[in-house]
């Protein structure tokens, strides 16, 4: 028998922000997110104190989805912050950085939330609206007929995660090859509704980086198929290999999706009548020149044996997320019967041959045409191997996503103001954005940032003070601008009122190749609004019922 | 076994004491446009955010029997009305305090039932309703924002609102079709919207057609318009059914069973295929085989659909489902939906369905694709945008009389009419010369009073009681908020500044509606449709008109019970201003004396609310008070008492 309890009464607490605990806790979450931040970000070690593995990292997904937070008001934030990177992959830290920066400096303020709601609100869509428009001087079109402003927006994202602890020739190694790998998915025949393909990344750990590669097509593995031998795979006519794709079961066990019961008569076995069915798909599969059969599920070893020995390449458990990926490169649909095989159903291949990566064998499915390609990703340790993924899938997704435009980071500066609420409330978004900018450097480089761009720019720590910056300063932040003239650079520690920027020159003073870090532009402005209205969710609590049962 | 636990008396005090007011003081803080928002913390660790009155008041999970009476009565009306759970329970509290105030007892609670017939209607039709004005056609954000901005934050409720309007708008094109199209939104709301965490909210907007949640099971790519065919049974034969026997003699049989099985399921889709049918929508998992012959006949195929979906489907194309068994494989199939398009559509990460359908019914499929930063978000939005669908659909309803005053004939209450016409004359002549001093206009109003009602027997018990009553009540509303009769003046003043400067004027033509009220004499008390400026205004508006009647009552104990409750209406625009300075003294002497001066009272540009909303709640928050007066013992069992299932209790889906 259960034991009944009393229920607990919930918990009532009123005005949580004001709570030194609160505060406490939210400065913390933002010192450890603000030294992650940027190419030069620290790593941080995640462990629970009891073994099992250690995540070196600084990316918020890892951050975010591993840290154990006690107040239930940073739930929400950090809730916030793991939906926008599922959905953009990048700019996470900036959206959690920033969104902290609102807290705090909205809470200082002494104005009722509803006003710093309704003013915050009124700057982001002024914010919008300026980078948006023509005039903004962030944006930086890719060229698409070169690859040279893809390769630094991949590179970027590449280095902003000093915890894959990859060398300048690694580097530049996986930038090309995630550059190559989007290049595939990009298909070739544009139709009106154009799909980008897929990207499989298979795992190699123990191998070195710099043994990565991409290929085209898929791969599969493969335990069963001894290397060194030539693989000798039945042709058609045509020169191409006929595939068979499986998505029913060939265990030949009977299973049965029926309710009722069936009775068997005594001397009748309902799995040799299977197994003799099986067979009769294998002699029609080799009757009608099928030169390799792959089995989502379980293949009976009877079949598998039988089209060994006929010529046939037979693969099984090839499991359902490659189901998808193998239909789109053979052009087949996966057979849902072994009853009846339609004359249309098998895909074709252009080539077969076996690949082996750091001991592990694999069937490398050639297609004539493809939109599919596999990147082969190796690193040596466990940990690194696990950021190095997340990393390079994230490049892959960023390209993907909106690779039209892009913004270089730190550049977001805002608007003056007229009233002293809304002076205040202005200045505590600035600020806000600032700190972002400022939370780059993590040397004690000095942070300027110029009013002619609202670029930034890094000065070494202890520089002498000098008249002129320009000495001092070779290239902005992101690599845009150049000190070729006098942009009157001040520090960036939170003076408001900033003239109006000016567009960037409209002929870089640099090629394009030469930039530094580029941004996603949509991760950018969505994870700026998702930040603020993040922060005036948590700005508006005015209480917390705590359920304790 | 059962225990009383304690006697009559203190059984009413443990009733009214503090539970009213620690409920109303637990929600006080979220009401209003200025309200905050409460953070629910449930134990599996999910945090909801939320300014819902009645998830508030669930989360509270109160002790107290009578409080747990409160709440679900402030739940029941809010289902009913789709708002009004906060200012229900304020509203109780402070007619309970009221009550307490004047000593209780039995004959009170008597009292409350005749004030409604013979003074709260009196109130409305004849005060109340002369303000009144019908809402604009077709434009239903004026409505929709002040609503919202009750339950949302101050960023969201703009975007939220135009998003409401467009819904509607683009659901029913057509106005008269209206409140046909607001009952199926409120209805099938959840599966009429999609919510999308990670985006912000600017990027919300509403898609024509449907949006399912999950993935085609089979996608074949058509062009223009189709039919689809609702399933809710597998469609690949079964070998044998539960409690069925199928017995295989042989190998061969058994074979054969498989491929006939296999053979009928491809006939099937070939059926479906020369009926141009491209498209299924199953309510069960479909058979690997059903999907694979689906995609070699170039059928598209959704499963798993919920009965929700379904039903809407349903009601939308008026098609009910198919029933495929039958030896009859040539018969056409008639009951088939017309898809106008049906496409794969990308929400953040996940792949859904979007069919547009051809709708047999007044409403035109669209949906809301709700984007948020967190889930908790998105919840806070779907249910605000769901209770203003109910909302609206009372915009639509009349309140009609209950009390048996008109019956005893027109002509007396024509001649009445008059009257009371005439008494507000002089009223407004004794007001003028009087602005300043409100208690001296409540004396001189009772002078008028007693003036008028000659035929009235007078003992002077009742007159001292009368008066004693109406000094309470202007101390009371001058104590409460610290200003003297020198701050009243100016606050007067600056009624005045804004007066001049507001361009929106309440239509008012006394005459008119006056010839109205003497011809019109249906059952009706408040019309469809009508409306008032949010802000404290129909509370204001029935607290001077009841106090108006409640001179013309003979019995004592129904004017304590109109005064109560014209009284413990302004705690309702109490809370409203609570965070301005001497807000609520501004607003109230100011309407007060246009009121007097028989003026149209000032508009603000902050929106409307439906009437009837409003005087329901005023009635529920009558009658909750009424059974909480009635109760004269609380039993205290042992054993959990069955559960009755309140009306309530579904909407919570």
């Amino acid at each position: 028998m259960s034991r009944l309890e009393a229920k607990k009464p919930p918990l009532f607490i009123s005005e949580p922000l004001t709570r030194d605990a609160v505060s406490q806790s939210l400065s913390l979450l933002s010192g450890i997110l603000k030294s992650s931040y940027g190419p030069a970000g620290r790593l941080k070690q995640l462990h629970n104190g009891v073994g099992g593995c250690v995540c070196t990292t600084s990316q918020s997904s890892a951050l975010l989805g591993h840290l154990c937070l006690s107040q239930p008001v940073l739930h929400v934030l950090t809730a916030s912050v793991r939906n926008h990177v599922s959905r953009f992959s990048d700019c996470g830290l900036f959206t959690a950085i920033l969104c902290c920066g609102f807290i705090e400096n909205f809470r200082s303020l002494n104005v009722a939330p509803f006003t710093v709601i309704k003013i915050s609100k009124h700057l982001l869509s002024l914010c919008m609206d300026h980078l948006k428009s023509e005039a903004c001087g962030c944006q930086v079109s890719v060229d698409f007929s070169s690859v040279e402003t893809l390769v630094c927006l991949v590179r970027s994202i590449l280095t902003s995660k000093p915890a894959c602890m990859l060398n300048k020739t690694e580097v530049d190694h996986l930038t090309s090859l995630v550059l190559k790998a989007f290049i595939f998915t990009v298909p070739c025949h544009v139709e009106t509704n154009a799909v980008l393909g897929k990207c499989v990344v298979i795992p190699v750990k123990g191998g070195r980086v710099v043994d990565s590669t991409v290929l085209p097509g898929l791969l599969i593995e493969a335990p069963e198929i001894q290397l060194g031998k030539p693989l000798a795979v039945k042709r058609t006519g045509s020169n191409m290999i006929k595939i068979a794709l499986f998505s029913v079961s060939m265990s030949g066990d009977g299973s049965n999706p029926e309710e009722g019961t069936i009775v068997v008569r005594h001397g009748v076995s309902l799995e040799v009548s299977e197994l003799n069915q099986l067979l009769n798909v294998g002699k029609q599969l080799v009757k009608d020149e099928v030169g390799l059969v792959v089995c989502q599920k379980v293949m009976h070893p009877s079949l598998k044996q039988y089209l060994k020995e006929q010529g046939v390449v037979a693969v099984d458990r090839a499991g359902l997320s490659l189901m998808d990926p193998l239909g789109r490169v053979t052009g087949s649909q996966p057979i849902a019967s072994i009853h009846s095989l339609p004359p249309g159903c098998y895909g074709s291949l252009k080539d077969l041959c076996v690949e082996s990566f750091a001991s592990k064998h694999f069937l490398h499915l050639i297609p004539g045409d493809t939109v599919i390609c596999s990147l082969i990703l190796c690193n040596r340790s466990e940990t690194a191997w696990d950021e190095l993924k997340r990393v390079c899938e994230t490049a892959e997704h960023v390209l993907q996503h909106k690779v039209r435009k892009i913004v270089p980071a730190s550049t977001l500066r805002d608007l003056g103001c007229s009233q002293t609420q809304y002076r205040l409330v202005a200045e505590g978004f600035c600020r806000s954005l600032e700190s972002v900018a400022r939370s780059l450097s993590h040397d004690g480089e000095e942070v300027l940032t110029d009013v002619v761009y609202g670029h930034c720019w890094f000065v070494p720590p202890r520089s002498p003070c000098v008249s002129r910056w320009s000495d001092l300063v070779s290239k902005c932040g992101c690599g845009v601008s150049g000190s070729t003239e006098d942009l009157s650079w001040s520090f960036l520690q939170g003076q408001s009122g900033s003239p109006v920027l000016q567009a960037c020159p409209q002929e870089p003073s640099v090629k394009v190749a030469d930039l530094r870090v580029l941004d996603c532009f949509a991760a950018k402005c969505s994870g700026l609004q998702v930040a603020l209205e993040t922060a005036n969710l948590i700005l508006d609590l005015s209480y917390i019922i705590e359920d304790q049962n | 076994m059962c225990r009383t636990s304690a006697s009559l008396g203190s059984v009413r005090r443990s009733l009214s004491r503090s539970s009213a007011a620690a409920l109303a003081g637990a929600v006080r803080g979220a009401l209003g446009p200025r309200g905050g928002r409460a953070l629910l913390l449930r134990p599996t660790g999910e945090a909801m955010p939320t300014r819902d009155g009645r998830r508030l008041l669930e989360a509270l999970s109160v002790e107290p029997p009578a409080a747990r009476v409160m709440a679900a009565r402030a739940c029941s009306h809010r289902a009913a009305t789709g708002d009004g759970a906060k200012s229900f329970v304020v509203l109780l509290a402070a007619v309970l305090r009221g009550l307490r105030a004047a000593g209780g007892g039995a004959g009170l609670r008597r009292a409350l039932r005749d004030f409604e017939a013979q003074v709260l209607e009196r109130a409305a039709a004849r005060g109340l309703r002369r303000h009144l004005r019908p809402a604009p056609p077709g434009s239903l954000e004026p409505l929709l924002e002040p609503y919202l901005a009750g339950r949302l934050g101050p960023g969201e409720r703009r975007r939220l609102a135009r998003l409401c309007a467009e819904m509607c708008r683009r659901c029913a094109p057509a106005d008269a079709t209206r409140p046909q199209v607001l009952r199926l939104l409120g209805r099938r709301f959840p599966e009429l919207h999609a919510a999308v965490p990670g985006l912000p909210l600017a990027s919300s907007r509403v898609l024509p057609g449907i949006v399912l949640r999950r993935d085609f099971a089979a996608y074949c790519p058509t062009d223009g318009e189709l039919r689809a065919l609702l399933v809710t049974q597998p469609l690949r034969p079964a070998l044998t059914a539960p409690g069925v026997e199928f017995v295989v003699d042989s190998e061969g049989q058994y074979l054969a069973s498989l491929r006939w099985i296999t053979k009928r399921t491809e006939a099937l889709m070939k059926h479906l295929q020369s009926n141009s049918v491209k498209l299924l929508l199953s309510s069960v998992k479909q058979e690997d085989v059903v999907i694979y012959y689906a995609k070699l006949y170039g059928v598209s195929v959704v499963e798993c659909l919920s009965s929700e979906e379904m039903a809407l489907i349903s009601e939308v194309t008026g098609v009910s489902p198919y029933v495929p068994f039958g030896d009859d494989m040539d018969r056409e199939i008639t009951e088939t939906a017309v898809v106008t398009f049906c496409q794969p559509l990308l929400l953040v990460s996940k792949r859904c369905v979007h069919i547009g359908f051809a709708s047999v019914c007044a409403f035109q499929p669209h949906c809301l694709i709700l984007c948020g930063p967190v889930d908790g978000v998105n919840e806070q939005h779907a249910a605000a945008l769901q209770e203003a669908f109910t909302m609206l659909q009372q915009l639509f309803k009349t309140v009609d009389q209950r009390g048996e005053w008109k019956v005893e004939g027109e002509s007396q209450s024509k001649a009445s009419d008059v009257c009371s016409w005439h008494s507000s004359a002089t009223q407004k002549q004794l007001v003028i010369e009087n602005t300043c001093n409100t208690n001296q206009v409540s004396e001189c109003q009772l002078k008028a009073l007693s003036d008028e009602t000659e035929r009235k027997v007078f003992d002077p018990d009742k007159c001292d009681l009368l008066v004693h009553n109406q000094k309470n009540h202007s101390t009371s509303v001058l104590v409460a908020h610290n200003a003297d009769i020198v701050t009243a003046c100016e606050g007067l003043n600056v009624g005045k500044g804004l007066e001049e400067t507001c361009c929106h004027v309440v239509p008012f033509k006394p005459e008119e509606s006056r010839a109205s009220i003497a011809q019109d004499y249906s059952n009706c008390l408040i019309e469809a449709g009508s409306v008032l400026p949010v802000g404290g205004y129909f509370e204001i508006l029935l607290h001077y008109y009841i106090q108006d009647y409640a001179k013309q009552c003979q019995q004592s104990e129904v004017t304590i019970v109109s005064n109560v409750v014209a009284d413990a209406l302004l705690s309702i625009p109490k809370a409203l201003y609570q965070t301005e300075r001497d807000g609520f003294t501004k607003f109230y002497l100011e309407a007060i004396n246009l009121l007097k001066k028989n003026q149209p009272l000032p508009v603000n540009n902050e929106g409307l609310e439906s009437v009837y909303c409003k005087y329901q709640l005023v009635i529920s928050v009558l009658h909750c008070v009424t059974e909480l007066l009635s109760i004269d013992l609380v039993i205290s069992i042992r054993r959990p008492l069955q559960k009755f299932e309140d009306r309530d209790s579904e909407d919570d889906t």
